[in-house]
């Protein structure tokens, strides 16, 4: 009977490949008025004139919303604080502008094509003032993470500077990471339509319940009169768990207009509206004995954000506790600048403060003249370095002898530049990926019919993942019913909630409250019910407050898991291998070839679960040698936003991707023993990738997207 | 410890000043137009709608529309044809990627008053029984899709790659689908999945 770990084909395969699946801007409202936004051409200032004359004369357009007449929007807290939003930048608040590519204006038309047209011929005239636009910017200002947010720890134990200072081998190197930019292929569009003071809202969300409650409290109406849609989700990656401020616009324009409004948001314009990975830099110190041991860890990273958001992804919370080391020290600061505030984007944490932990760890195996997998291997640990609470499991060992053995590591030679192939140097590189395993109180309604069937009801997000298979599977063992017998029904927030798609937490959240309510009709039925047989369940995870559900139903997860937790530390855990192939003449860097091990717990469907780590190592190599979103430092404003500039792997670019799954079992983490694995696939892959390339150059280069020009010599 | 420059350094001479004053001299300012910064005494854009035939998975469908309107929203916002999909409305990303006349084309940037030869759309795909294409049978056995958003402009090209005879081997299919972007990063199984259906797509 197929259940928890049948290798199954998603339910939802045949609406995806016929066209049948239904997106966020699929939305069926008949007679719709057609939005297009416009969004400022300074990234900071005001604006002192409005011309709407030529764009009203636009045959068609029907109303301009700006900041005169749109009325009143709650800007909201962001949902790295208490909020919902990915930024409280209200943007047609006032007259102000405070970043690049904000709302200024929404023109509503008949038709698309005229609102487009219209939007180009509206004329917005601003007062500028010089923006600070990155690091070293002037005008920009550094603030301790301690300080910004209460939340904020710098862990720390021991003596991390006098243990370094006494070090017999030491590293102390600074790295860097790009800017980058979800770009999910669908775009992000809203459509809102009003009837007897109900809103329905089609945009494809992964926080169907914070979603409802944080427009509510935007728009000052109650949560129930709000219905938010999206049976799929066309990616997101992070850019659709916040509200961004372009649906509270919509939703107020249909409502005056009467009528159902579609926003058509442009390709360009989501990566100012929406949130983004910022850029970061890091300081590490590493201090060893000579055989490899770690003596002392400090890692000191910087972000930018926002003027008032104080966003920040605090990686050193995994990174200073990945290998056993008696002195670590840590610090983060967060700097504020001109620009959009950034959001959480896949891995938020450890993409960028693991590549540089990583990268690290390589430079000091070449300073012992130790292998790289024997460092990690030295360093391993079962015990957290902080407060030195367990790992709930940890198989990282395990994962690099399966991947060093399948990729053939014990043929690599030590020395940079040594391996070639004619015209090719190839470089073999290695890195640990971490990710924490979070699960949140969640709800589900499941019915068992007479006929063999069942129903699952829940408002979690199919953003790729293959949550409508996995819930079908977790019923099906249950309830020993055919998983193609089981409708599921989710991505609509009129169903029992369920936590915003983030953090890797869903499949563990879902799974098991699908499966307590399964165990509930199991007993209602031993107990002699019969004809339709219907349970609600609530699961609140242990560790989670008691009060979770209550939050849950406000749109607010409560997350359990990573370092959290009193007892444990809960991370899952891999191991990257990579083969990148560097011209000798013309510096083209390519990756031939990649080999992961993961061990995740419980992988529900390793059919799935495979594309999922596949997909997301090749983020890994898309971080390390593609994606960058570039700034003018002059005007803070972003110069590479379409798909053309904004490079990303295409299928030519990808060679051979080998998943490897390393069975674990982990009986803390959730009765079902599941870690989610959404975002361990990319973490690490960028160290992997500059790893290598320094082992087929010779060249270190410390801050990625690494691109031929890094290859050149200076 | 090795020279960091070692391995690519004995080889050319190549610097990055070279590079940059290279290419610094060829490139141009583009010409683009911006939202909300018009430049006084724009024309109005806007021409009578238009009437057209389009031959839409075999039926004809007469529309009355705007000029401007593009293929894919001809498809999308008249047609109710959801199954195409936008994801940047520039030729930037394949997602939009219908067959016209049996060739692939990207419906973004084709004005569907243009169009006088037969669309084949995803909607199309299957047999009027419902049976699945071979590509969109192969794509689910591969599981060449995550989020689902780039596949019916995947599957599109898939077919047409297939017929166009660029399918011979791993390294072309790759080369004849990055084309069309796949966000979620499916490449290696979509791959797969063109060989999957490959003899039965060409006899099909
Ligand atoms: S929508 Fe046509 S190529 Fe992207
Ligand atoms: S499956 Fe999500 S973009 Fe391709």
């Amino acid at each position: 009977m197929a259940g928890i770990g049948t290798a199954a084909l998603r339910l939802d395969g045949p609406a995806k490949v016929t066209g049948g699946a239904h997106y966020g801007s699929d939305a069926p409202f008949g007679k719709p008025l057609y939005g297009v936004l416009v969004t400022s051409g300074i990234a900071r200032g005001r604006i002192t004139a409005i011309d709407e004359q030529d764009a009203r004369a636009e045959p068609g357009v029907v109303d301009i919303f700006t900041y005169r007449n749109i009325g009143k929007i709650v800007p909201g807290n962001i949902m790295d604080g208490d909020g919902y939003m990915g930024t409280s930048i209200a943007p047609l608040a006032s007259a102000a502008i405070k970043h690049d590519g904000q709302i200024v204006a929404l023109v509503v038309a008949d038709t698309f094509e005229a609102a487009s047209a219209a939007a180009y011929r509206l004329k917005i005239d601003y007062a500028e003032e010089v923006p600070a636009a990155t690091f070293d910017s002037p005008g920009t200002e550094t603030v301790a993470g301690v300080v910004a947010s209460k939340k904020h720890k710098d862990p720390a134990v021991g003596d991390a500077e006098g243990a370094f200072a006494g070090a017999p081998v030491k590293i102390d190197a600074h790295y860097a990471t790009a800017t980058q930019h979800h770009n999910p292929i669908e775009l992000f569009t809203t459509a809102c339509s009003w009837s007897g003071g109900k809103l329905t809202v089609w945009e494809s969300s992964q926080n169907m319940w914070g979603a409802k409650t944080g427009l509510a409290l935007q728009l000052g109406i109650s949560p129930d009169d709000i219905h938010f849609v999206s049976p799929f989700v066309g990616g997101a990656f992070g850019s659709r768990g916040s509200l961004t401020q372009r649906t509270a616009i919509v939703a107020l324009a249909a409502k005056k207009l009467a009528r159902p409004v579609k926003l058509a948001t442009a390709r360009d314009q989501g990566f100012t509206i929406a949130t983004y990975r910022a850029e970061t830099r890091h300081h590490l110190k590493l201090g060893a004995t000579r055989d490899g041991k770690l003596v002392s860890v400090s890692h000191e990273g910087f972000e930018v954000t926002s003027r008032p958001d104080n966003y920040m992804v605090s990686g050193t919370d995994a990174s200073t506790r990945l290998y056993g080391c008696p002195n670590v020290a840590s610090k983060v600061s967060i700097v504020h600048a001109d620009r959009n505030t950034p959001g959480f984007m896949r891995s938020p944490a450890e993409t960028p403060y693991i590549f540089a932990l990583e990268c690290a760890m390589d430079e000091l195996a070449y300073a012992l003249n130790m292998d790289p997998v024997e460092l990690r291997k030295v360093n391993d640990t079962q015990n957290e370095p902080i407060k030195g609470l367990p790992y709930s499991s940890r198989s990282l060992v395990p994962c690099f002898d399966a991947a060093a053995k399948a990729f053939g590591w014990s043929k690599r030679s030590m020395q940079p530049g040594s391996m070639r192939e004619g015209e090719w140097l190839v470089g073999w590189g290695t890195a640990t990926t971490m990710y924490p395993s979070n699960i949140s109180a969640s709800t589900a309604r499941v019915t068992l019919f007479p006929n063999g069937t069942a129903k699952v009801q829940t408002a979690t997000h199919e953003i790729g993942q293959g949550i409508y298979t996995v819930c079908a599977l977790i019923a099906a063992g249950k309830l020993g019913v055919d998983p193609a017998n089981v409708i599921v029904e989710l991505g609509d927030s009129n169903l029992p909630p369920a936590p915003v798609s983030g953090g890797s937490n869903s499949t563990a959240s879902v799974s098991n409250a699908v499966s307590k309510a399964c165990d509930e009709i199991l007993a209602k039925r031993a107990q002699g019910a019969n004809g339709a047989i219907e349970a609600y369940a609530e699961n609140i995870p242990k560790g989670d407050p008691p009060d979770a559900i209550r939050k849950l139903y406000k749109g607010q997860p409560s997350f359990t898991g990573g370092t959290e937790s009193k007892d444990s530390i809960r991370f899952a855990f891999g191991a990257q291998f990579v083969e990148v192939r560097v011209h000798r003449l013309t510096r083209e860097i390519r990756v031939s070839r990649t080999t992961g091990a993961f061990a995740a717990g419980t992988i529900v469907n390793p059919t799935t679960a495979r594309s999922q780590l596949m997909g997301g190592m090749i983020w890994g190599i898309s971080a390390a040698l593609h994606e960058a979103t570039e700034i003018d430092p002059r005007n803070a404003r972003y110069t590479n936003k379409d798909l053309a500039d904004y490079l990303i792997p295409v299928n030519a670019d990808i060679g051979d991707i080998e998943v490897i799954m390393i069975p674990e079992e982990d009986s803390i983490v959730n009765p079902l023993g599941i870690k989610g694995i959404g975002e361990l696939g990319n973490v690490g892959m960028n160290a992997a990738v500059a790893n290598a390339v320094f082992h087929a150059t010779g060249v270190r280069i410390r801050q990625i997207p690494i691109r031929l020009e890094s290859l050149l010599v200076a | 410890m090795p020279n960091a420059h070692d391995a690519l350094s004995s080889f050319s001479v190549i610097t990055r000043r070279t590079i940059l004053s290279s290419t610094a001299a060829a490139s141009a300012v583009p010409l683009t137009m911006t939202r909300g910064q018009a430049t006084p005494n724009a024309e109005p854009s806007a021409a009578p709608p238009l009437s057209v035939d389009l031959v839409v998975n075999n039926r004809t469908e007469r529309l009355i529309i705007d000029s401007r309107t593009t293929l894919l929203d001809a498809l999308r916002e008249h047609l109710n044809l959801t199954g195409t999909k936008k994801g940047c409305d520039h030729g930037q990303c394949g997602a939009c990627t219908v067959h016209v006349g049996g060739k692939r084309v990207l419906s973004c940037l084709t004005l569907a008053v243009s169009i006088r030869e037969p669309i084949a759309t995803i909607e199309g795909l299957a047999k009027q029984d419902g049976s699945l294409h071979p590509m969109q049978q192969a794509f689910i056995d591969q599981d060449a899709f995550q989020c689902g958003y780039c596949t019916p402009g995947q599957i599109m090209s898939a077919v047409a790659c297939v017929k166009e005879g660029h399918a011979g081997s791993d390294a072309e299919i790759r080369e004849y689908m990055s084309g069309n972007l796949c966000r979620c990063a499916a490449y290696p199984h979509i791959v797969a999945a063109i060989k999957q259906a490959k003899s039965a797509t060409e006899s099909g």
